[in-house]
């Protein structure tokens, strides 16, 4: 730790919301972009708050790190808003096609240059769950690395953190400085106020590219990548159970359990009523339906 | 979109299917000399034509053994190859899929017809044929699997995209797979892997003939529902073997034999979608694409079936009989246009059940899609104004057809209400379904410019006043006054006064069913849901003698003695009524001629008949430039009729 000020880098990650469900695009190898909502990680920002806190207690500098286009400055503004100090963007086109160890030269080579003592950044994402991509690079830098974090403690030469292990128990780890933390989604990012927000739209973002981290084209993206891309599709959903007939049943018993297991017949049930009556009669339907729920 | 998973791609095997809507194989007796006729071809295209995603065609015969029906295509001749090039070339310029389902049906057969003995792996005769069969030897399972080969080669040449081998309920590999019908004792039968070994070597020798890049499956029986047979448990385990070989790409299934061929063609009384849990059950241990068919009609249930993982493709047979559009219409969100299959089973399997061509009750141009298809209806040269009196099927179906022409169309009912005849026939036990008819139907009616007056008691004075050009009478028919002797008399009612609840009915009720079809047995149950000890009294073999064909027989025999129904067949009935509590039925056994009484009973139900209601036709004869009748006011018979005259005439003014 050079003049007691702990220098931080946190990478910020765009993940999409997975509650929605995500369609794949009939042709081509990827997720739909309809109807995805964009978020930054979770995970991630607990990291940014786990990082922010160290700065509140014990002086810091935090910069994030966002690998991605333009649209990601929203996160990066997010950063400053929430009390990041620097906010460094990088984007290059030949990252597309790439897999993790390539993205890991790039992420490696961002932290040599930087040299932070601390790398933090969320354990896993919230949509596709593990991302070893830190953890490629802080081996790639001869970091060591700490994962599934729960919470940190920096002493003076080393970091202390405490980890999920097996079984839900925890373990307590060391390592010296500089080191990679992935938390998990522990902590709540803090919420900016209004004056934040409006001051972190005249911070610059510093916009990086390929030549100023000086790899070679052919260690990124594609051209970088091990992994081919062969097929890509959701895999098909088990089946919702239904009962299904027990096999060790008497057969007439077994087709009884399908005649009146089944769904239930389209009625073509005719009413001739008044306009009160059927509309208490339709409004009766769809109560035992479970289509309209009476307010209290 | 309405239906996301209903109308997303699926790869079966090499083939990509545009949607999950597969038409289901199914008889149609269109062949003509055993071989593939125009009648199929233009059959087929009009469902390709409705948007369904694959189509399988119809069981083909692979060898001689093998003929359980007269018009099957015998696809193991090479003279089927000019047919099968047409009907795969006109399907194919609609975006549709078509696989060719090949079959022997073993002991499922008919030696009348082929005049050859009966193969099967044990010599166990089948409930319906009711034929002893062959054991087939060693050589004879050889020589199946070289037909199926043969067969094989001619369907890729044909141009399907892909086979099926039929090992569903009426099929040779089905009889040895299951211990019910296969009782060998050398390596074909006994263990598992022994009944397994015939069904095995005809996969491989249809995968031979086509190859790997052609895709290839089997039809299931999911469940055979008999005792001693093959059950769910064991038919998921021979389907892992099965997709563990690696010879097939997909899993069509079926449920039942033909011990329980009611459970094959569930009709109304089935509920929708009976056979998902089956279906479901085979998906959770495959990872083949599965199908699932079983009166599975409309889209909004098959997208909960998809989307619920419980199939990946959706069959529908009877649902695209009775509206080839079905597809299309789910597609553009017309869900209102969707004229949906009641599953009565009149048309499509009562009809195959009698060696008739296939029809449908609600679409008349089954069979005749190139005289009758989607867009063979022509504008009226000359714009005629058009009464039609009477709004039932026959009714509805004519205003339809002639408004659709362009005809200024007015349909007249006496009821505050379109339907006819069917308003009473829904509220049979059990026949709830069949309204759906009149929802089918009454949209159509205005979308086609028909105008529409209920409550309207047409008289010949109304109609000579306002003149019009085609007066079409579709008046129907009502229970004949006095059939037998002392229907008269107190408390003797018919069948419509029981169901429209104009009738005081005691507890102990007689019926009288001269009818044998839903008429009589419906209202039996009607009356013993509520509770009534109902005897019936029938001049047939049984109750419910015409309900064999549409497999509703069964099913109807067991709830009505489950309710306590009780039956003497055999006996026509002379007279009725007479003093209440006194014997009040008189009648004698039809083959001895002895003379016996029935009684008491409190009430006594007629369903002995319709009359035509003709009054209209008769006093306006004559008198407007052009007179028609059609349906019951002709002569009363069944909805199927009233639907096909309405809709011949609707043409043809």
């Amino acid at each position: 730790m050079h003049n007691n000020k702990l220098d931080i880098l946190v990478l910020l990650r765009e993940t999409s919301d997975p509650r929605p469900p995500a369609r794949v695009t009939t042709r081509g190898a990827a997720i739909s972009d309809r109807g995805l909502r964009r978020v930054p990680n979770p995970a991630d920002l607990a990291a940014l708050e786990e990082a922010l806190l160290l700065k509140d207690n014990l002086g810091a500098r935090v910069t994030v790190l966002a690998i991605g286009p333009e649209r990601l400055d929203d996160t990066i503004r997010l950063a400053f808003s929430m009390g990041a100090d620097r906010g460094i963007r990088f984007w290059d086109h030949g990252l597309e096609g790439s897999d993790a160890v390539a993205d890991a030269r790039v992420l490696a080579r961002i932290t040599k240059i930087l040299v932070p003592d601390l790398v933090c950044t969320g354990s896993r994402m919230a949509d596709r769950g593990d991302e070893p991509v830190p953890a490629l690079a802080a081996a790639a830098v001869g970091m060591p690395c700490i994962s599934a974090a729960v919470s940190f403690t920096p002493k003076n030469e080393w970091v202390e953190a405490e980890r999920k292990s097996d079984r839900g128990a925890r373990q307590t780890v060391s390592a010296p400085f500089p080191c990679t933390v992935l938390f998990e989604e522990v902590r709540d990012p803090r919420y900016p106020s209004i004056e934040a927000v409006t001051q972190s739209l005249n911070v610059p973002i510093e916009t990086w590219d390929l030549a100023q981290l000086g790899l070679p084209f052919w260690e990124i993206g594609a051209a970088g990548a091990y992994l081919a891309v062969a097929d890509y599709g959701v895999p098909r959903p088990d089946p919702v159970r239904v009962v299904t007939p027990d096999p060790k049943l008497p057969a007439f018993e077994r087709i009884l359990s399908l005649l009146s297991g089944g769904i239930k017949a389209r009625e073509g049930k005719l009413n001739t009523l008044s306009l009160d009556d059927t509309a208490a009669g339709i409004l009766r339907i769809f109560s035992e339906e479970g289509l309209l729920v009476e307010r209290a | 979109m309405m239906f996301p998973n209903l109308f997303s791609p699926l790869k079966i095997g090499t083939v990509e299917v545009k949607n999950r809507i597969s038409f289901q194989p199914h008889l149609t007796n269109f062949a003509v000399d055993c071989l593939p006729s125009e009648r199929h071809m233009y059959y087929w295209g009009e469902r390709a034509k409705g948007g369904a995603g694959l189509i399988i065609t119809e069981e083909m015969s692979v060898h001689p053994t093998d003929r359980a029906y007269e018009k099957l295509i015998d696809v193991y001749h090479a003279e089927v190859l000019p047919g099968f090039k047409k009907i795969t070339d006109y399907v194919h310029q609609y975006d549709t899929k078509i696989f060719a389902q090949v079959n022997h049906n073993g002991q499922q057969c008919d030696g009348m017809i082929s005049r050859l003995p009966v193969w099967a792996p044990s010599p166990v005769p089948d409930i319906l044929f009711r034929e002893t069969p062959k054991e087939m030897e060693p050589e004879d399972i050889e020589e199946v699997a070289r037909y199926f080969h043969r067969s094989a080669i001619h369907v890729r040449e044909g141009g399907f995209d892909g086979i099926e081998i039929q090992f569903g309920h009426s099929s040779l590999a089905r009889q040895f797979l299951s211990p019910l019908t296969n009782h060998r004792s050398d390596e074909f039968g006994g263990s598992l892997e022994n009944r397994m070994r015939a069904p095995l070597k005809f996969i491989s020798a249809v995968r031979k003939a086509v190859g790997n890049d052609f895709t290839l499956g089997i039809r299931m029986c999911a469940d055979e529902m008999i005792p001693g047979g093959l059950d769910l448990g064991q038919v998921q385990e021979i389907g892992a073997i099965f997709e563990a070989s690696g010879l097939i790409d997909f899993m069509d299934l079926s449920i039942a034999t033909f011990y329980n061929l009611y459970l094959v063609e569930g009709s109304m009384h089935t509920p929708l979608g009976y056979t998902i849990p089956l279906a479901a059950g085979m998906r959770e241990k495959l990872k083949l694409p599965v199908f699932c068919t079983g009166r599975i009609n409309d889209p909004v249930m098959a997208e909960k079936v998809l989307a619920a993982g419980q199939a990946d493709m959706i069959g529908m047979c009877r649902g695209l009989i009775c509206d080839p559009f079905l597809p299309k219409k789910a597609f553009e969100g017309r869900m209102d246009d969707i004229r949906y299959c009641v599953a009565d089973n009149q048309g499509c399997i009562g009809r195959m059940g009698v060696n008739k061509l296939l029809g449908c009750i609600q679409n008349p141009a089954v069979g005749l899609e190139k005289e009758w298809g989607e867009g063979t209806l022509e504008k009226a040269a000359v714009k005629k104004k058009v009464f039609v009196v009477g709004g039932g099927p026959g009714g509805m179906w004519a205003a339809k057809m002639a408004g659709r022409r362009g005809h200024n169309v007015t349909l007249f009912d006496r009821n505050e209400a379109l339907g006819g005849q069917i308003l009473t026939a829904m509220k049979g036990s059990g026949r709830d379904e069949f309204g759906v008819i009149i929802r089918n139907e009454k949209e159509q009616v205005t979308k086609a410019g028909a105008q529409v007056k209920l409550g309207v008691e047409v008289t010949t004075e109304q109609v000579l006043a306002e003149k019009p050009d085609v007066v079409i009478i579709a008046t129907g028919s009502q229970p004949k006054q006095y059939p037998v002797g002392g229907a008269d008399g107190p408390s003797v009612y018919n069948v419509w006064q029981v169901l429209n609840g104009q009738a005081q009915v005691g507890e102990k009720v007689c019926l009288i069913d001269y009818d044998g079809h839903h008429r009589a047995t419906s209202t039996a149950e009607f009356l013993a849901d509520q509770g009534k000890t109902v005897h019936i009294i029938t001049s047939s073999l049984f109750v419910g003698a015409e309900l064999g064909p549409t497999q509703d027989l069964y099913l109807s025999r067991q709830r009505l003695l489950k309710k306590g129904v009780s039956f003497t067949p055999d006996i026509a009935v002379m007279e009725v009524g007479g003093e209440t509590g006194a014997k009040n039925i008189k009648g004698f056994n039809v083959y001895n001629n002895v003379w016996d009484e029935w009684g008491p009973f409190d009430s006594i139900v007629l369903a002995m008949g319709q009359k035509s209601d003709d009054s209209l036709y008769t006093s306006l004869k004559g008198k407007v430039p052009e007179l028609y009748r059609i349906g019951d006011s002709v002569a009363p018979r069944k909805v199927d009729m009233a639907i096909w005259e309405g809709h011949k005439i609707g043409r043809e003014i």
